[in-house]
């Protein structure tokens, strides 16, 4: 691993059920009871629940950012899904889902940046939220799950864009499959194609490019300047291919400089820690060893970074 | 409390019965690497655990202990945690 090389995480999430819902949560064990009793071994999915949620008990950051210590991590972008218009049972609305990654952003300064995330669906109190968010809050940019229920490129979301595009903050989505109790039929690449036509000063940024959908990812990165993508989920297929070829594949198609890391935390917990994710993407011989410098750092920090440092609105002190 | 190898014999067959076909070749060795060098991802290392539980008659969870999955690299952690366990579980039953 090259130890001098700075990362910044592009796509993470505060461990805690306050802000992912039971149902979410279930809906992902329900697919390893399936995968498990495939395999003979005796599992509930009670057991399971409570193994996953051990991981989920993290609501201020703490262990998060010892862990982005011990990878070498400078800075993680903490994502705010809205599910709460689509899954009835959210602990907390989404304006005090916001003020919880407020909390963390301030005890732990220079650690995170906050893109908050808000359903279409709630109107003109969304907008108010969102814009306040940027004005207020210090938070940088835009999150949006459309397997909620809405494609990216909704008019209901344009209100939303024009404040991007004024504030010059990114957007960063969903793409591909999640848990079964949202539609996977909505989270395909070219839904947002419409909204980044339109939208042409603000920067889209496809969550998990690296291993849903990818050759549509690379298409649009490579064809529309305002498009990006994160690799986060490549450790989905680290047990059948600790290489993470995933990575390999999306570094060596000539759009590493579209290309963001990112670890999706705390969704992997239990099959490793942020440093041995970072270290599978670093290693010597690992994914990112046919690349020069530039390409490394474009990938591990500098392209985020380029879409942060566009902000237009002064971070509050 | 059984034998320490014979113990670690058992914990070292539960592995090999987790490991995915691809790997099935690879020698295990207490160094070698759960995830990179077994292909054990996190339903690999949940299956093991379970079938862990099943082989010695005993619930994790009851025992009050918290293992953290995601801290266990090699084959050698597997075997002391494995001993942990099974210490604890035979004071439990003392």
């Amino acid at each position: 691993m090259d130890e001098a090389i700075k990362v910044i995480d592009s796509h993470c999430h505060i461990a805690s059920e306050e802000h992912t819902p039971l149902s979410f949560i279930e809906g992902s064990v329900a697919n390893m009871v399936v995968a498990l009793t495939a395999q003979g071994v005796p599992v509930s999915a009670k057991k399971l629940m409570n193994i996953f949620m051990n991981k989920m008990q993290d609501p201020l950051g703490d262990q998060l950012v010892a862990e982005m210590e011990a990878a070498g991590i400078s800075k993680s972008v903490l994502l705010i899904a809205d599910f709460t218009y689509a899954l009835k049972d959210c602990r907390l609305s989404i304006a005090e889902s916001f003020d919880r990654h407020r909390e963390v952003m301030l005890r732990h300064p220079g650690k995170f940046e906050v893109f908050g995330g808000i359903d279409p669906r709630w109107g003109k109190d969304g907008q108010d939220l969102f814009e306040r968010s940027l004005t207020e809050f210090g938070f940088s940019g835009f999150k949006l799950y459309p397997p909620c229920g809405f494609s990216p490129s909704d008019p209901a979301l344009f209100p939303y864009y024009e404040l991007c595009a004024q504030h010059r903050v990114p957007v960063l989505l969903h793409i591909g499959p999640t848990a079964p109790v949202l539609d996977f039929t909505i989270s395909y690449p070219f839904l947002v194609d419409t909204a980044a036509r339109l939208f042409p000063t603000v920067d889209f940024i496809l969550a998990h490019g690296a291993v849903s959908f990818v050759e549509e990812c690379v298409m649009l990165c490579r064809f529309r300047p305002n498009v990006y993508l994160d690799i986060s989920g490549y450790q989905a297929c680290l047990g059948f291919d600790p290489t993470a070829a995933a990575v390999r594949n999306i570094v060596s198609l000539g759009i590493n400089h579209k290309v963001l890391f990112g670890t999706d935390f705390p969704v992997f917990r239990l099959q490793g820690e942020q440093k041995d994710f970072v270290q599978v993407v670093t290693a010597q011989g690992g994914p990112l060893a046919e690349l020069n410098e530039r390409d490394k750092a474009l990938v591990l920090h500098r392209n985020v970074e380029r879409l942060l440092e566009q902000r237009a609105v002064a971070v509050p002190a | 409390m059984e034998v320490t190898a014979e113990l670690d014999d058992k914990i070292i067959a539960l592995i090999a019965a987790s490991v995915p076909g691809k790997f099935k070749k690879t020698k295990i060795t207490v160094a070698t690497n759960l995830q990179q060098e077994l292909g054990l991802d996190s339903i690999g290392m949940l299956a093991l655990v379970f079938r862990f539980e099943e082989t010695f008659g005993i619930d994790i969870a009851q025992l009050g202990l918290d293992i953290n999955i995601a801290k266990l690299k090699t084959v050698a952690d597997l075997i002391q945690v494995g001993r942990e366990i099974l210490d604890k579980a035979q004071i439990g039953a003392a």
